[in-house]
């Protein structure tokens, strides 16, 4: 019998991912069967299963590919990175840096960020709660010194900065409008929080990212707004925090006195 | 403290103000409710069958346990090829 010490992991890596190889030697097949065919049934249950994942994963851009060209994509990507953890939800983190690699989905440039984006909405789906605070909270803070108040955003929180309009594109193909196109002359900046059981995708105000990211990292509001209208000098404060209280991106904001 | 950065802090504050009038109105308008079997293949808002990833999963036009935003009270009142919309899930 072969215990787990003396097993060859990377030798039945290697078989598994290449169908030209045989079988690991440790392989035996029961009733007489032969290994290398019940090893390649194995094989393609393992390659399906985890290419289902993706597409699971990536619904929107499986739809702006199709599924033929989806999946033989995402065999791609399967055959060349393995789940580095048990949990199924975090496959596919390479995902959008593979497929800007990709190069027959070169036609379409918008398609990382659309995957990096769908990355996201799933991490936020599996993101701790959280009780967002409410609007009469943030209004009576309006009556403090902000500047240098910092906040804890929502745990589900994320950003998404893009040359292409993928929230435009995102909310295309989640609504029944199939009508309406898409203009891809410009860049978006997509927020992405659960702040209860339901996902919100929303552009934020270019720049709005960067103040994100800012907050996020433990700088007062101050120090955000700053990093923001250093990446967009027209930087719209209001839409960005009005899209940050509506989606219940704050859990806390602490004043400095 | 620099006039500047006093700007800056009555800018912040003003902004925080302005920003939750305008969240309240969006929120106003923006009462939605979850309706189950109205969202067409792919285009439901949230779950879709058990271990799904949720959002634009499902697998059939109507299907019964995924929802997706309405406008609130409009929801039972949607009817589709599979029946009408409904506030639970349900099994066509």
């Amino acid at each position: 019998m072969t215990t787990s010490a003396d097993f060859d992991q990377s030798a039945f890596v290697r078989a598994l991912l290449d169908p030209e190889l045989p079988p690991p030697n440790e392989v035996e097949a029961s009733h007489g069967f032969a290994p290398k065919r019940r090893f390649a049934v194995y094989r393609n249950n393992v390659c399906v299963g985890l290419v289902d994942a993706l597409a699971e994963r990536f619904p929107i851009c499986l739809q702006l590919v199709g599924d033929e060209f989806f999946r033989a994509m995402a065999q791609c990507y399967v055959r060349e990175r393995l789940p580095r953890t048990p949990m199924r939800f975090e496959y596919g983190d390479a995902f959008p840096a593979f497929v800007s690699e990709f190069e027959p989905a070169r036609e379409l440039p918008y398609l990382p960020d659309v995957a990096r984006l769908e990355y996201a909405v799933g991490q936020a789906y599996h993101a701790a709660d959280a009780a967002p605070l409410p609007l009469d909270f943030l209004r009576a803070l309006s009556h403090e010194r902000l500047d240098n108040a910092t906040a804890v955003l929502h745990p589900s929180t994320h950003v998404v900065a893009s040359a292409y309009p993928i929230v435009s594109i995102w909310r295309r193909h989640m609504s029944d409008d199939e009508m309406t196109p898409v203009v891809l002359d410009h860049g978006e900046e997509a927020l992405v929080v659960r702040p209860e059981l339901a996902i919100s995708v929303s552009p934020l105000p270019s720049g709005g990212s960067a103040f994100v990211d800012a907050l996020r990292n433990g700088r007062t509001f101050g120090e955000a707004m700053n990093a923001a209208t250093g990446v967009a000098a027209e930087f719209k404060l209001i839409d960005c925090l009005r899209e940050l209280f509506l989606t219940g991106a704050f859990v806390a904001v602490s004043v400095a006195h | 403290m620099s006039d500047k950065k006093l700007c800056a802090a009555f800018a912040i504050a003003g902004a925080f103000a302005t920003a939750v009038a305008l969240a309240e109105t969006a929120q106003a308008a923006n009462d939605q409710e979850k309706c189950f079997g109205v969202s067409l293949k792919g285009k439901n808002d949230c779950a879709a069958g058990p271990g799904t990833s949720c959002a634009g999963t499902s697998k059939t036009n109507y299907q019964g346990d995924a929802w997706k935003y309405v406008p609130k009270g409009t929801c039972t009142s949607i009817v589709t090829p599979k029946g009408k919309g409904s506030l639970e899930p349900i099994s066509h």
